[in-house]
């Protein structure tokens, strides 16, 4: 089973003088269902952009993507916004929950788009905070939380619809070496357990030796 | 949806200072279009009820009409008809006389029944004999007689009819006739007219027609049905509704045009709003980023905005209504005293009028001025690009 597949997918940016900044260039790539691989690179490699693009937050210039062996119709809003709601997850380098709503809430949110009603979505929303071992933290304001823990509330958050796939975009790039195995304990443990797909750019070596596979990005390019 | 106001009505706690400063400017405007619409009102009623006091609403005047260029006049046969729609119906013949002191008058032929619709009192002697060429004089006519004529009560007074003939010759005719009662001043044109038996004027006249008929009706709700019945004979109708209404049309464009005026305070409260929600949509440009690509759809975005704005409306427009009531209240216990004074009228109750259409309206315009104001912030919040908004911090 095909989780991912990318097809002669490329990303540029044109600037009003005609330059262009080539973010991703003929990116062939493909993750089987329950896969973890993790995306290294150099910083400005095309990491970020290729997974926004998997993750349709943004369009490619050229080629295709298959989630579930779908070709995404990025002109299709309302498909994208499916997607968000029930198979993808994101989890981002910091500063990704919402500031002025507690950990709970943070959690939550996500199935308040998708429409759960309230009373089952702070039921799961608990579990998904005790999952991650914060259910004491569950009222805290994200601000009153440290880094390792905030990326733990991003997990569950990003967790909270059942998501086949979880994107990652530099989940450790904040917070020490120590904290940041513990995050890539529990997305391997959510891995293995749940069989959620997972893929995570990263710099992080130890990110790297747990992945089932290790891409590659230089300028936008797969390397092997 | 209720769940929407919620997290809305959190943003805004969030942000207390600049909700209340924004609740201020649209609830000033509210309060400025509230008060004067409750002046305009205000005299609008007054005017009214100064209408219906010195007039008779259950009352109709009936005059001959005119169609296609024809005049309809009123006949037996009319009059039968007339009878239908009301519960006194009391024709009468008008003519005009002059005393040989140049002293013009009208002198209506009436009977019982006119007495009756028209409530006629008596102030001094008595009403007029029937088949005799005694006059009742209203209080202002009756006056003018003792001044200029030395006629009373009792005396005989000269007056002269010019008719005409069948070749339309002039022909003057001189009758006197007998001062029987003078009638109680009813402000109304009632004291400028003389009234004499109306078999005695059309015996003078020789009329086959009437003048005019008084149609008396039992309650003032009548009026309308019984009105547009008689003008289907093809009758004209005067009624005090008819002042009644021009007063109201006149004073609805007084209000409505001094309301716009203090309605442009709005504007600015509108605008204060949607720079808020921009600065808001790009303080939580981050945050917005984020709500995409947790499955927020652009509806979801613009919804969350716009439930704010809603809120802002409602809060706005009760604010706006208790300060409106506020300002009316002012303008009433200030304004009262100086316009009594200033014109030298009779007090009255109240110069404001609060009513529930006026708070409505009040609570209505903040409520769409505020969404119509949150419509392009909301959509630009909802069209930014998530991948660009998650790079801001
Ligand atoms: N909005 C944009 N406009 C122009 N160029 C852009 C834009 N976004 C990204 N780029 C360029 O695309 C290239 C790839 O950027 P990307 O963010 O994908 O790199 P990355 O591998 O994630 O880097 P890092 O490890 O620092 O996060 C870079 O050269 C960047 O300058
Ligand atoms: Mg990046």
């Amino acid at each position: 089973m095909c989780m991912v597949k990318t097809q002669g997918l490329s990303r540029h940016y044109t600037f009003g003088s005609g330059n262009q900044v080539v973010a991703l260039s003929d990116v062939n790539l493909t993750v089987a269902s329950g896969e973890f691989i993790s995306i290294m690179g150099p910083s400005g490699s095309g990491k970020s952009t290729l997974l926004n693009i998997v993750g349709c937050l943004d369009k490619p210039t050229a080629g295709d993507v298959y989630i579930d062996n779908v070709k995404i119709d990025y002109g299709n809003a309302g498909s994208l916004v499916q997607l968000h709601r029930q198979t993808i997850g994101f989890v981002f380098q910091g500063f990704n929950l919402i500031s002025t709503m507690n950990a709970l809430e943070n959690v939550w949110y996500p199935m308040y788009f998708n429409k759960v009603p309230k009373p089952e979505r702070i039921k799961r929303a608990e579990e998904l905070l005790e999952s991650v071992g914060l259910s004491n933290r569950a009222l805290h304001l994200p601000s009153e939380l440290s880094g390792g823990e905030q990326q733990r509330v991003a997990i569950a958050r990003a967790l909270a619809n059942h998501p086949r796939l979880i994107l990652a975009d530099e989940p450790t790039g904040n917070i020490d070496s120590g904290t940041g195995k513990k995050i890539v304990d529990l997305m391997k443990k959510l891995n293995k357990e749940q069989g959620i797909t997972f893929v995570v750019t990263t710099h992080d070596s130890v990110m790297a030796n747990n992945a089932d596979r290790v891409i590659t990005i230089t300028d936008g390019e797969i390397v092997d | 949806m209720i769940e929407a106001f919620l997290l809305a009505m959190r943003q805004l706690r969030t942000k207390k200072v600049r909700t209340l400063l924004i609740l201020l400017g649209i609830s000033v405007g509210v309060a400025a279009v509230v008060g004067v619409t409750s002046l305009g009102e205000g005299i609008r009623v007054n005017a009214v009820s100064e209408i219906e006091k010195s007039h008779d609403l259950t009352l109709i005047e009936v005059s001959p009409g005119v169609s296609n260029g024809n005049i309809i006049l009123i006949t037996e046969s009319k009059v039968r008809a007339v009878r239908e729609y009301g519960s006194v119906v009391a024709p009468y013949v008008k003519d005009a006389y002059v005393t040989p002191n140049k002293t013009y008058f009208e002198a209506n032929g009436i009977s019982a029944e006119y007495m009756d619709a028209k409530d006629l009192q008596l102030e001094a002697g008595m009403w007029f004999e029937e088949g005799t060429y005694q006059i009742v004089l209203g209080s202002d006519i009756g006056e003018k007689f003792a001044k200029i004529e030395g006629a009373e009560i009792g005396n005989a007074i000269d007056a002269r009819i010019r008719l005409y003939g069948e070749e339309g010759r002039a022909i003057d005719k001189d009758i006197t006739f007998m001062i029987a009662g003078r009638l109680k001043p009813t402000g109304t044109d009632t004291d400028d007219q003389a009234f004499i038996d109306m078999n005695i004027a059309r015996e003078l006249t020789g009329k086959d027609v009437y003048d005019g008929i008084m149609v008396k009706l039992d309650k003032s709700g009548q009026t309308p049905a019984a009105r547009t019945a008689i003008e289907k004979l093809g009758l004209t109708c005067y009624s005090a509704q008819d002042e009644i209404d021009s007063v109201n049309k006149i004073m609805n464009a007084v209000t409505l045009v001094l309301a716009f005026f203090s309605g442009i305070s709005l504007i600015v409260g509108g605008l204060m709003i949607i720079n808020t929600m921009i600065v808001s949509v790009y303080e939580r440009t981050h945050e917005i980023g984020i709500t995409k690509a947790i499955g927020a759809s652009e509806l979801d975005i613009i919804r969350m905005f716009l439930s704010e704005c809603i809120i802002i409306g409602v809060l706005g427009g009760i604010l706006g209504d208790l300060l409106g009531v506020l300002f009316s209240i002012l303008i009433d216990s200030v304004g009262r005293p100086m316009l009594v004074a200033q014109l030298g009228i009779a007090d009255f109750e109240h110069l404001t009028v609060i009513n529930i259409q006026i708070l409505a309206a009040g609570f209505l315009i903040s409520l769409v001025i505020s969404v119509i104001a949150g419509i392009y912030p909301a959509w630009r919040g909802a069209k930014l690009d998530p991948v660009k908004a998650l790079r801001q911090l």
